[in-house]
């Protein structure tokens, strides 16, 4: 019962934040300086004509008015339309470019996890030997590299000189074969899926490798050190079964917090790796809103990254019930 | 000891020599200080922290050296001995491979060893005038981060109640949204160049340094001595910046290291992005984003910078680790 409480206070406390966001993003996209309308029509047209735009979107009202408007909008689920796209609902934007994205970033984190977890492990196990610092250096480098330039540099390799993956763009798995250049069944585009994917995810996935990495190893080592830990040895518990059942659950705790707090972060690093290889996904959708100042867009996007980023904390925190069951929701949580 | 564990024994020595002076008056060295030579001297042991900050000290100097020609001499030295990393060149072949490496458009000259980029400027120079950029919104936006941040977060764990909530919320809804889209959003509204780049990345930087200090604000803050200060009338201002600040900032220092890393990472992808320092003024990311255009003729252009940019964030990430080992000996892998 606690739980259930638990994530409607979350919730509820949330909604300020989420007010918050719309309100800060509103400002700042309003203190651009330019006219959407003249941008969407060219500097040449005529005054009556960008007029006529102005009061189609609403411009020629008010800060204050506008800004109610909005905000009485999105709590009845409508985030206004997009001037940059024709006036196509902004909810509509969103949802044709998130798959993408969410495509992208799920594929990092795989990357991400399923390679940092057995290293931090096997870092924390063989403190100091080479094959920790191997995976402490190659943690380093993780986190100190630019994910833009590893991107770069994987398409000077792989797509410019061994001409063996894709350097632009992405095939969703669910396209339709006819849709997809060189696929005639499903399992054609599954393939090209895979290998458009690959690159885009290790230039995003690296630094979230890096870090888990870098969490998993500090936690493992925390967690040998206790003594229940000794207990097993003393008792003859075989090490392999030490690490797996005695170790790596208790210490798995922090690793889920950066997990989590990466996750949400994902979704700004996704601007640069979708620059990178042309990827028509959520950041580059708004980039090109901020560009051409069409204010509904940037607040619809931004505002449903800040939902994203919200129900991804409260995610974190709940699940951190189902790794560690010592941790209750009850009052005094939080 | 370090800076960030009082044991019992402190606080009621500082709490007599308060109570002696004047309250609002500093006094001698504080505990803080004593733990700041014992951190360096830690640091100075530790083999990969001293590597970062040689690299720090040299990419320091580099910047130190662009800056003084571009801003103050007009770019007297970059004439006299080198090229000049904004104008073009006469005479000299476009993206050169560097030295030793042959490309389609000729071999690599000593003159420029790693090269020319797209209008046949040299790139060594353009790294070297980029690390200016780089290093200055790196530590400068830091640097105010750290001081918003540790405003807002010890104001916040120190008073409580109201104005913890109010204030951290706000802390958290710039949390919430993306750093890079925040910063691109700021930039679009107050002026692409560097001194928005620099607001934005800070302003985009204080949830990190607000949520951590007012975390140990919250602990520091029922220690004995910062009631000891109550009872005798010290002022709330002099116990958050003489007291709560001071025995909270361990952590922080950590991190504003690590942060400095963090921000020219952000600060080369918005000038990837080309929010920045705008063309001919070199920047690593802006030579980045020059670079997309010739990476299949000259992939030694895309290098570099990049190469710049990896080794600057290392010295930051190396000195930080070192500095977490040497301030929370618990914390030590």
């Amino acid at each position: 019962m606690g739980m259930a409480r638990y994530t409607l206070r979350r919730l509820l406390q949330a909604v300020p934040v989420l007010i918050g966001i719309a309100t800060i993003t509103f400002l700042l996209v309003n203190a651009i300086p330019g006219d959407p309308a003249r941008i969407l029509i060219g500097p040449g047209a005529p005054a009556d004509a960008v007029d006529a735009i102005r009061a189609k979107y609403g411009l020629d009202r008010p800060l204050w008015e506008r800004y109610l408007a909005y905000m009485f909008g999105v709590v009845q689920g409508d985030f206004g339309t997009s001037i940059h796209y024709g006036g196509a609902p902004v909810i509509d934007k969103i949802m044709e470019r998130l798959p993408v994205t969410l495509l992208l970033m799920a594929s990092s984190f795989v990357f991400a996890i399923v390679t940092a977890i057995p290293l931090g492990i096997l870092s924390a196990k063989r403190r100091n030997e080479p094959s920790d610092h191997i995976s402490r250096i190659v943690a380093l480098f993780g986190v100190s590299t630019p994910s833009f330039w590893i991107g770069l540099m994987l398409i000077i390799v792989f797509s410019f000189h061994l001409d063996v993956l894709p350097a632009t763009s992405l095939v969703l798995p669910w396209a339709d074969p006819s849709t997809v250049e060189g696929a005639t069944t499903r399992l054609d585009v599954l393939w090209q899926a895979f290998i458009h994917l690959l690159m885009p995810s290790i230039t995003l996935g690296t630094l979230y490798m890096a870090a888990i990495m870098r969490i998993e190893r500090s936690s493992m080592l925390e967690v040998l050190k206790k003594p229940y830990i000794d207990l097993a040895r003393a008792y003859g518990v075989p090490e392999r079964k030490i690490t797996r059942r005695h170790a790596f659950r208790n210490a798995q705790l922090p690793v889920l917090t950066v997990v989590g707090l990466q996750l949400t972060s994902a979704l700004g690093g996704a601007v640069l790796t979708e620059t990178v290889f042309n990827i028509n996904g959520m950041g580059r959708l708004v980039i090109t809103a901020i560009n051409n100042q069409d204010y509904q867009l940037v607040m619809g996007t931004t505002l449903f990254f800040g939902v994203t980023f919200v129900v991804g904390v409260i995610i974190t925190d709940l699940a951190y019930a189902w790794v560690d069951p010592r941790v209750s929701y009850d009052a005094e949580a939080n | 000891m370090s800076t960030d564990t009082t044991d019992g024994k402190e606080p009621v020595k500082e709490l007599r020599t308060r109570v002696a002076k004047d309250p609002d008056e500093p006094t001698q060295p504080t505990e803080a200080s004593v733990g700041w030579r014992y951190t360096l001297e830690q640091i100075h042991r530790d083999r990969t922290a001293r590597l970062g900050l040689y690299i720090i000290g040299f990419m320091t100097g580099l910047a130190v050296f662009a800056w003084v020609d571009s801003a103050l001499l007009d770019y007297a030295i970059a004439e006299r001995f080198l090229y000049h990393p904004e104008q073009d060149p006469v005479g000299t072949v476009t993206l050169l491979p560097p030295f030793g490496f042959e490309n389609v458009f000729g071999a690599g000259v000593i003159e420029h060893p790693l090269g020319t980029d797209h209008r046949g400027r040299d790139i060594l120079v353009r790294l070297i005038y980029g690390s200016r950029i780089a290093m200055t919104v790196g530590i400068g936006a830091t640097g105010i981060g750290l001081v918003l941040g540790t405003a807002v977060g010890a104001v916040a764990g120190y008073y409580g109640g109201w104005v913890d909530d109010v204030l951290m919320r706000i802390v958290e809804t710039v949390y919430a949204i993306p750093f890079l889209v925040l910063v691109i959003a700021f930039m679009t509204a107050f002026g692409r160049d560097l001194t928005f780049a620099m607001v934005g990345v800070a302003i985009a930087s204080v949830p990190v340094f607000a949520r951590l200090i007012r975390s140990r604000v919250v602990s520091v803050r029922e220690e004995v001595y910062i009631e000891a200060a109550q009872a005798v009338g010290v002022k709330d201002r002099n116990i958050i910046v003489r007291h709560l600040i001071p025995n909270s900032f361990a952590p922080v220092v950590v991190q504003a290291t690590l942060q400095v890393g963090v921000n020219i990472l952000t600060v080369a992808g918005l000038s990837f992005l080309g929010f920045g320092a705008q063309p001919p003024t070199p920047s690593w990311g802006q030579m980045l984003a020059q670079s997309r255009g010739f990476m299949l003729p000259d992939p030694w252009f895309s290098v570099w910078p990049g190469i710049a940019i990896l080794v600057t964030v290392i010295g930051f990430n190396l000195v930080g680790d070192g500095l977490r080992d040497a301030l929370d000996p618990n914390l030590r892998n």
